[in-house]
């Protein structure tokens, strides 16, 4: 148990990653109707609240965050990451979020220094 | 060997564009269509010597049907020698965004 406990300050913590990316994603976004002009800022704010948000947690990791938003009309969307790393510490953690009108994907990387 | 977004990008071109030339938008084979190219395209960039670098490749084929979509990144890294590199393919019935991403190793 303690072990686990102190690792903490070097490890991604997926949970933690997943609260930091629902949190990001329903300030920025909300119960907002997609808007063809207003994605643009969506996105990188999504991203960018999800950048500092991480970047205080203070671990020697670097981070790649990515977002997709997508109006809902029927359409199918796929996607899929591959990722050449080190298995042993760096993981990635990725959240599919939706509303009435708009579906929401946000990945985020964690690649260990 | 430092990452070159522009070499990178013109073997994404390629391999898209051979595994999706005339290919319709397909929900049944998707996912695997998806799957493949990702490890293709990495295995590419391996080969061709950036293996300083940890990869990460992102695909995402979705459906033509007029709908709008949008995708943005940011990375949190060492700008002087991470990178990465993209590419958009189009037809009738899909559309294909890859993004590589490569961060250096010390």
């Amino acid at each position: 148990m303690d072990d686990y406990l102190t690792e903490d300050k070097t490890v991604f913590v997926v949970e933690e990653v997943n609260k930091i990316i629902k949190c990001a994603v329903e300030t920025v976004i909300g119960e907002n109707s997609y808007k063809h002009s207003r994605v643009n800022q969506w996105t990188t704010s999504v991203v960018e609240q999800c950048l500092i948000q991480l970047s205080k947690l203070g671990k020697p990791f670097k981070y790649i965050a990515n977002c997709i938003i997508m109006q809902k009309n029927g359409a199918g969307l796929q996607t899929a990451s591959t990722c050449f790393w080190d298995n042993t510490t760096d993981e990635s953690c990725t959240v599919r979020w939706e509303n009435k009108s708009m579906y929401v994907i946000v990945s985020i990387f964690g690649l260990a220094i | 060997m430092r990452f070159k977004p522009a070499i990178i990008k013109e073997y994404i071109h390629e391999i898209v564009r051979e595994h999706l030339s005339g290919v319709q938008y397909d929900p049944e084979s998707v996912p695997e269509l998806t799957r493949s190219l990702a490890e293709c395209i990495k295995d590419k960039v391996k080969d061709e010597g950036f293996d300083r670098y940890k990869l990460i490749v992102q695909v995402l084929i979705g459906e033509q049907r007029g709908q709008g979509v949008k995708m943005s990144s940011r990375c949190l890294w060492d700008a002087d020698t991470d990178n990465y590199a993209e590419d958009v393919f189009m037809n009738d019935s899909l559309f294909c965004v890859v993004t590589v991403f490569g961060s250096y190793y010390y």
